[in-house]
């Protein structure tokens, strides 16, 4: 994506990610095996902000860790069906919540090891 | 599909993991079209060495079906790219309100209702790639 998709403010602590005109799927039934999708498109502002409550997710195993902060995350989104004459447009973005996000940094892979030095 | 199936049964979906394009383009292009698929490994010529495609790699144990590899929650892998590093962030169970052209209101979000980016380097083709990814 665009870098200008992904804004963050110069404390690092809120990000914007934001785009137009994606090219998605309308799938009513999935996840059914034989569910049949439409195309669609969404235009969508998402702003995450970082808490206070630092987690650290590592796994030396899978080689994977996360070092970042509980977030809050809220989203406002166009979605058209054009093939359908549909279109859904939500609440402003404060009006919106999610259960879980997290943001912070990641390092996985080659770069494990690395990191860790 | 018709639109009396309510909101809350729609699944909105990008077709394939993410939507990814260079992040050297030109900064007032913001439309989320998907990246041009032409990373996939070359044929070398002349005996050259083959060192694959610059397409990100992904997470072995998760992504084998390019998508859906797993929600987010704590103590798991977040990424959906192996061999990265940088800044992600991922967020998942959105809850809302909106309204439709027939002026219906109708909720939105599931526990599935996923969004990640995604934003630092990765490595492919043995050498490092500078990138940002969206996942919706």
């Amino acid at each position: 994506m665009p870098q200008s998709g992904l804004v963050f403010t110069p404390d690092g602590k809120t990000a914007t990610l934001q785009m137009t005109n994606v090219p998605i799927i309308d799938q009513p039934r999935w996840p059914a095996m034989d569910a049949e999708s439409t195309p669609a498109f969404m235009d969508f502002k998402l702003v995450l902000k970082a808490g206070a409550e630092a987690v650290k997710y590592e796994d030396p195993a899978r080689q994977y860790r996360f070092e970042g902060f509980k977030a809050s995350a809220q989203m406002e989104a166009t979605f058209r069906v054009p093939s359908i004459d549909f279109t859904f447009k939500t609440d402003p973005l404060e009006t919106s919540s999610a259960d879980f996000a997290v943001m912070g940094d990641e390092v996985n892979g080659k770069y494990y090891e690395a990191a860790k030095a | 599909m018709s639109r009396d199936h309510g909101f809350d049964r729609r699944r909105w979906l990008t077709i394939g993991v993410s939507s990814a394009v260079a992040a050297s383009l030109p900064g007032a292009l913001l439309r989320g079209e998907a990246g041009p698929q032409d990373c996939a490994a070359p044929i070398p010529q002349n005996h050259a060495p083959s060192n694959g495609g610059p397409c990100p790699y992904p997470i072995p144990w998760l992504d084998k079906n390019g998508n859906h590899n797993q929600s987010p929650m704590p103590n798991v892998e977040l990424s959906s790219i192996y061999h990265f590093k940088g800044k992600l962030a991922r967020c998942n169970g959105f809850h809302g309100m909106g309204t439709d052209n027939k002026g219906n209101r109708l909720a939105w979000g599931t526990p599935t209702t996923d969004y990640s980016y995604m934003a630092g380097e990765y490595w492919a083709a043995r050498q490092a790639h500078q990138a940002i990814f969206a996942h919706t």
